[in-house]
């Protein structure tokens, strides 16, 4: 009955009920999305215009002691930690990134074969992705410590995590380890939608495994390497944790495991210097763009996904 | 026919098999080698877990004797069982808020007509890019002045809903055939109810992905932790395992235990839901 009556409802009114279901979906639609748009309003894109306002003043814990200007990013333009910070992270993103598609692409080819267990092999490549970076790192360290089992198979001595010469190092190949199965999953997903029909071509033009693969596979796979590419170098930017973790917080030994995350967290929260450290944020939001656009012009302008 | 053409076929291949034989072998101690690569660490850490402080000078892969005392002392003496309820209830609520949130938004941004919608969209995937590091310094500068740092209500209020969570679910309510709505509308059924009782049902798979990455997300997470939740009550896993490597950290078969614990849960989710985390990964993107 009630079914019946509500149907005949908006008959009776006729034009006057259209413009108010229209309003009525209006009013619905904003109140669904007023939760959603608050938390995005204040805990995303206010931030990032507070950050940038924050970044022009002396900033201490109690808020803004003085206007400074650009005095923040002139002083970390000439700082000498922060330089390093700047340089220990490109070196890692230029060491992990390619080592991460090259690796996730070689194991995402390996799993898209007809092979026996190719499931279990897919699960075991992804299996460090899952992991949480401090337990994973937490792992690493018994596993490099001077006495550990790498030194144990090896015959050193090195503690890994606390030698100047290989303490980024260390960190490159914990996260390429940790981080590649993702990265397999992303080209898989890619090797998957490309036609089989090319492939069918390629074998009756009888051309090898190799050469089928940097001929045909590897261009049609562009638009997979520039996301890949733009995930990879993105994270690579932010290294954080497992710097964080091995270094105790303090980016050593002698800066040598400094990221400029861990940087910009150490000025702010020991620091206290909220305006340099948010001036760190700005410079760091603008190098992650500046990388996407170059990788954009580098590999075309594909759709991504 | 078919029998003998086959017959013929095999008879020609003979010369390549055993190439074919040795490229396959080839082919799987390679895959073999590369996944103990992955996996012996893992092992290593299991089998210290169960040794005694002194057996883990040793390289004998299996425990000698075998002790469950590094599990008892990390929960116990070393509080994991406390971090491990605040990462449980951190996840949980969080993981919850987002698929409400981002499936009421979803929804409207999917399926309502209302002025300024477009823009408002745009907004949601401008804050995609935007790296956490960013909002790090503003964020924390606003819950100090909230009196909110070192309170769970921090982190949930800055992760109460993400883009990325709520690009997923509109891409997915995009998918679903409108028959359903219109059903429901003629049912008499309000917006809210035909959201809840027919169009969060249909989404199954995009919530189900959804909670999956974002719970595994919550879980694993140790920037935001270790900047709002500093004091001891209120640390999790990750920030625990991090304090403890800090002062304990040759304790090895406790430490590995803890690790272990931390490690233990998302394992198992990852063997249930397996699909969901491939293609949720897959989708999401952003996330890796």
């Amino acid at each position: 009955m009630r079914t019946i009556a509500t149907r005949l409802r908006p008959g009776k009114r006729g034009a006057a009920t259209v413009g108010g279901a229209r309003l009525r979906e209006a009013l619905v639609g904003y109140a669904f999305v007023l939760l959603p748009m608050a938390v995005f309003g204040v805990f995303f894109l206010y931030p990032i215009g507070y950050a940038i306002y924050i970044s022009f003043f002396d900033w201490g814990i109690y808020g803004k002691i003085a206007s400074v200007g650009t005095h923040n990013y002139h002083y970390l333009f000439h700082d000498h930690v922060f330089g390093l910070a700047l340089k220990n992270t490109l070196f890692f993103t230029f060491t992990v990134v390619p080592i991460q598609m090259a690796l996730g692409l070689a194991m995402a080819i390996v799993v898209n074969q007809k092979i026996r267990g190719r499931a279990f092999f897919r699960s075991a490549f992804y299996f460090p992705s899952l992991t949480s970076s401090a337990a994973i790192t937490a792992i690493a360290i018994f596993i490099l410590n001077a006495d550990g089992l790498l030194n144990k198979i090896v015959g050193g001595h090195t503690p890994w995590f606390e030698n100047e010469s290989t303490a980024l190092w260390s960190i490159v190949g914990l996260i390429s380890w940790t981080t590649s199965g993702t990265m397999m999953l992303f080209y898989l997903a890619a090797l998957q939608s490309i036609p089989t029909d090319v492939y069918e071509a390629a074998a009756i033009d009888n051309t090898g495994t190799w050469r089928t693969f940097w001929k045909i596979t590897f261009p049609l796979l562009k638009p997979a390497h520039f996301f890949v590419a733009v995930v990879s170098v993105i994270g690579a930017m932010k290294v954080f944790d497992q710097a964080f973790i091995v270094s105790h917080g303090t980016g050593g030994p002698n800066n040598s495991t400094m990221t400029m995350v861990l940087y910009l967290y150490r000025t702010a929260i020991y620091d206290v210097h909220f305006g340099r450290a948010a001036a760190m944020g700005v410079l760091l939001l603008v190098i992650i763009m500046a990388f996407t656009l170059i990788q954009r012009i580098a590999f075309g302008r594909p759709e991504v996904q | 026919m078919l029998e003998t053409s086959a017959v013929a076929a095999e008879a020609l291949i003979p010369p390549r098999a055993t190439s074919e034989r040795v490229r396959t072998l080839l082919t799987y101690t390679a895959l073999l080698a590369i996944s103990a690569l992955f996996f012996v660490p893992f092992l290593w850490a299991v089998s210290t877990s169960f040794k005694t402080l002194p057996q883990t000078a040793y390289f004998h892969l299996l425990p000698h004797p075998w002790t469950m005392a590094p599990y008892r002392e990390a929960l116990s003496k070393f509080n994991f069982a406390l971090y491990m309820r605040n990462s449980a209830f951190l996840a949980a609520v969080i993981t919850a808020s987002n698929v409400f949130l981002a499936g009421l938004g979803g929804y409207a941004f999917a399926r309502l007509r209302f002025p300024g919608r477009e823009v408002l969209f745009l907004l949601v995937l401008s804050t995609l890019m935007m790296p956490d590091q960013l909002r790090m310094v503003p964020v924390f500068v606003m819950l100090t002045n909230w009196h909110l740092v070192n309170s769970f209500a921090s982190y949930i209020l800055i992760s109460l809903v993400t883009a990325g969570n709520l690009f997923f679910m509109r891409q997915y309510f995009l998918t679903i055939p409108k028959d359903f709505e219109e059903a429901a509308k003629l049912d008499g059924a309000g917006y809210f109810k035909t959201f809840w009782r027919v169009m969060l049902p249909l989404a199954g798979p995009a919530i189900a992905a959804v909670t999956i990455l974002q719970f595994q997300g919550v879980w694993n997470d140790f920037f935001w932790p270790n900047l709002l939740l500093q004091d001891t009550a209120h640390y999790v896993l990750t920030t625990g395992l991090a304090q403890f490597v800090f002062q304990y950290q040759t304790q090895w078969n406790d430490l590995m235990a803890a690790s272990l614990i931390a490690i233990a849960p998302i394992v198992l989710l990852f063997i249930f839901f397996q699909r969901y985390f491939i293609s949720g990964v897959v989708s999401a993107g952003v996330k890796g």
